[in-house]
């Protein structure tokens, strides 16, 4: 409950109170509608009413500054998205999934209400993880020193998700201008709230936090709900610390309209939350307190009655989304190397190994562009700099506020990656997402999100993140140490996926990458970072486009496609061979997974008939398997034998330096495989 | 004693028998009870003793006739009235907010001047938390159908004679 009452209904004045009603009565009408656009079969298949939340959603809406505030709503959030400025068409354009839709064209579903040039943002149905988001965009109000707050609102069961938790401590710990608000009605769809979590008000789980301000209201009430959030907003802007609002709501019907409430709701329950309507409670209290007269209500009732006539007329008539354009806004574009287009050079020098090149690259670009970022575990304390050393010196010179550790919550890092890029465009974000590879599983939620972001609001937000990731094995270390997980990464749309062997190729990758728009998967091998075997000269601008593969050896009897640790292990196979005499092998190293190099395998097909695709990944499930089936389908008639694979066995990587020697690839299985395939 | 009234919502079936309980004990034709559902602010001020019944909904909320009347009461002098809240709770299924409404009620009250009377002891209840607490006392009589229903008679009763007391 607020301290202060700035608002009452015998003292707010009637054309704020006349405004307050329009929105709330136009809100409802269209929340009221919704399931009648279903019925007609014209759309809007997924509709969450937020009838009994009108308190809260009118307050959040009315709170927000467009020009200063960021806002995430939840799929709940019609009243909020409405009383924030999006118009009623523009509601029912969302619903009715139109191109016009200015949330994303119809890209994302129904009831996911966003207009992203106002900071109205289109967050995911996988509820509450825009919590991590809004920390992040947070982070970049408070490093830029911009006013304004972010105002975060969800249903009290999605705060049982652990990513709630992660957003909640980081902005408690980064002491960062955000709003969670939780909306309070009880259920999370059929599920009472009693089996979330012990305490009946979940806000109170963070009563223990630091820097963290928790504030209770009656989200069914206009005057509470509007003095709790302009006395939250102020309180986060004058202590620059996170607050929450818990608002207790009810939920008048069903969850969405998959849900019959009658199933698990009692007709003492149903009756009662009719009676407890905030919009009939409203309306009560401006007759009752004679600020309005029946007539004067009646008349705005049918002016929002007029006005959601219109606006269903309009939308009605909007364009639908064209079906030839489900591939545009999949990857944002990539930044244009001129002067390497090909990502190749013929610079003569000292070879630098691959972890110099990574250094090196990162602490270029950084001095490029001062709008760089860089966090992750363990990647900046004192002398330390990463569990390879790969950001070692960065944050001595680029300072604590671009370059700093993460908690130990992998799916905090690329959350808050991806809020903070939403803050502005030119903003590049380089994570560590986990220590190892294999550690990056939790963050695989944020991930997938972060692969949809740029196609679902077509086009209007680009995560302009580079994720590396210390890959593989080679060196003992067993599970969530060894594995390389690129035959589950390279299976997003939206997202590149980046895997060098060389020092020069790493180099001019994450430059590219740095430079691009868009989110890309940086995968380092870890047993190569001091390899002198792939330590290369480079050139110091050097840049390396997407999806442009490199022949490391040229050959004319076999070609072996590779990436990775195995790159360098097909190259020593292709001299052992060229000196034997035995074959010409050639090696084509993708270095992109993410896009492919499809005409670079297409040629070295053409040139040999045979082809062996190597890596270190399990054979089953792994990426060479889409490599192998292109192939098949695309250049079939140019294969002279089958197309072979050469990967680690279908287990995990053991710890044993003999059991992970047995599970992974190694040259005398490429040899066998190479010799093998040969003989057709 | 001065006429008293007991004001509480007629739509309810609870805090209605405690009301009928409380005038029973009373005994008085002084007492007389008032809907609270059409309480107006002229009515409420036309008595100096007044019962209030104010039960709690939801985490910790008052009903919509109380709620809906207090930005009225927010407004109103009170000094020289006294007033005792009676309050249904149920301490077992919310514990954490136990009577909380009937705390609520006591502060705008108490803000606008009222003398609140009818303070009982909070022991022989379990509960977490109570915003109608203070010490050990709740700021009016406890009442829990869920779970004490069958000491209701005997709390009532207790309740009226220690108001007899307080009131003139």
């Amino acid at each position: 409950m607020a301290e202060k009452k700035q608002y009452s209904i015998k003292h707010t004045d009637k054309e704020t109170l006349a405004r307050w009603l329009k929105l709330m009565l136009v809100g409802r009408a269209i929340d009221d509608r919704a399931p009648n656009y279903l019925k007609q079969a014209i759309g809007w298949s997924y509709h969450a009413p937020y009838a009994g939340h009108d308190g809260i959603q009118l307050a959040i809406g009315q709170v927000f500054d467009r020009e200063n505030d960021h806002l995430f709503p939840y799929y709940r959030d019609m009243l909020t998205a409405h009383s924030a400025g999006i118009t009623a068409e523009e509601l029912i354009l969302n619903g009715i999934s139109k191109d016009t839709d200015v949330a994303g064209g119809g890209r994302h579903m129904s009831n996911h209400f966003a207009k992203p040039e106002w900071n109205i943002h289109n967050t995911s149905s996988c509820t509450g993880n825009h919590t991590q988001h809004a920390a992040g965009l947070a982070r970049a109000l408070k490093k830029y020193k911009f006013p304004g707050v972010v105002i975060s609102s969800q249903g009290e069961s999605s705060v049982s998700e652990g990513y709630v938790y992660e957003a909640i401590n980081g902005a408690s710990n980064e002491r960062l201008p955000v709003i969670f608000v939780f909306q309070d009605n009880g259920y999370g769809i059929s599920v009472p709230k009693a089996d979330q979590t012990a305490n009946r008000k979940v806000a109170d789980n963070f009563s223990g936090f630091k820097y963290l301000k928790i504030y209770h209201c009656n989200g069914k009430d206009v005057f509470d709900s509007m003095n709790t959030m302009a006395e939250a907003k102020q309180y986060v802007i004058d202590h620059e610390t996170p607050v929450i609002v818990q608002a207790n709501c009810i939920r008048i019907h069903s969850h969405s309209n998959s849900d019959r409430h009658e199933l698990y709701r009692d007709d003492y329950e149903l009756n009662y939350v009719q009676e407890y309507d905030p919009l009939a409670k409203f309306r009560r209290l401006l007759l009752r307190y004679e600020r309005f007269t029946e007539e004067e209500i009646e008349a705005l009732e049918n002016e929002a009655k007029e006005e959601v006539k219109a606006a269903h007329k309009a939308a009605m008539s909007a364009p639908d989304p064209d079906p030839d354009s489900i591939h545009d806004f999949v990857v944002p574009e990539p930044y244009i190397s001129e002067k390497y287009p090909e990502g190749l050079h013929q610079h003569e020098g000292e070879p630098k190994k691959l972890i110099e090149a990574l250094n090196e690259t990162l602490k270029a670009e950084f001095r490029h562009n001062p709008d760089t970022y860089i966090w992750g575990q363990d990647i900046a304390y004192k002398e330390k700099g990463g569990i390879f050393n790969v950001t070692k010196g960065m944050q001595q010179e680029f300072g604590k506020e671009r370059v700093f550790n993460a908690p130990i919550a992998e799916d905090y890092i690329v959350g808050t990656a991806n809020g903070m890029s939403r803050f502005n465009d030119k903003l590049r974000i380089v994570v560590e997402g986990a220590e190892f590879a294999d550690y990056f599983w939790p963050a695989m939620e944020q991930l997938v999100e972060t692969s949809h972001d740029y196609w679902r609001t077509k086009g209007q937000f680009s995560p302009n993140i580079t994720i590396r990731l210390a890959s593989g094995g080679y060196i003992g270390g067993g599970l969530y140490h060894s594995q390389t997980i690129e035959g589950a990464l390279t299976t997003f749309p939206g997202i590149r996926v980046v895997y060098p062997s060389y020092a020069d190729d790493a180099a001019g990758l994450l430059r590219t990458s740095i430079r691009s728009r868009g989110t890309t998967l940086f995968l380092e091998p870890k047993a190569l970072y001091n390899a002198p075997k792939t330590a290369t000269p480079i050139p110091d601008d050097f840049e390396v486009p997407f999806g442009k593969a490199r022949i490391r050896r040229e050959g004319t009897d076999l070609s072996i496609i590779t990436y990775g640790n195995t790159t360098p292990m097909c190259v020593e196979l292709a001299d052992q061979f060229r000196e034997e005499g035995k074959a010409e092998l050639e090696v084509l190293d993708l270095r992109s997974l993410s896009p492919l190099d499809t005409e670079a395998i297409l040629r070295t097909v053409k040139k040999t008939g045979k082809v062996l695709v190597v890596h270190e990944d399990k054979v089953f499930g792994g990426f060479g398997g889409e490599v192998a089936a292109w192939i098949m389908e695309e250049a079939f008639e140019y294969l002279d034998g089958p197309v072979k694979r050469v990967g680690s066995a279908f287990t995990p990587v053991g710890f044993s330096r003999i059991l992970e020697k047995a599970i992974l690839p190694d040259i005398k299985r490429i040899e066998s495989a190479v010799s093998e395939l040969l003989k057709y | 004693m001065k006429k008293t009234a007991i004001i509480y919502s007629f739509n309810t079936k609870k805090t209605a028998k405690i009301a009928e309980r409380i005038k029973e004990a009373f005994n008085d034709d002084q007492v007389e009870m008032v809907n609270a559902e059409d309480i107006t602010e002229e009515k409420f001020l036309a008595y100096d003793q007044i019962i209030m019944g104010v039960s709690t909904w939801f985490d910790g909320e008052l009903p919509n006739h109380w709620d809906e009347f207090v930005p009225a009461l927010e407004e109103m002098d009170l000094k020289g009235k006294k007033i005792a809240l009676f309050g249904l709770g149920d301490q077992v299924g919310y514990p954490e907010n136990f009577l909380d409404g009937l705390g609520i009620m006591a502060e705008v009250l108490e803000a606008q001047g009222a003398e609140l009377v009818g303070f009982t002891p909070v022991e022989g209840y379990t509960f977490e938390r109570s915003r109608a607490r203070r010490g050990d006392e709740f700021l009016g009589l406890a009442i829990d159908y869920e779970n004490q229903g069958s000491m209701n008679k005997e709390r009532v009763a207790a309740w009226v004679d220690q108001l007899r007391k307080s009131f003139n």
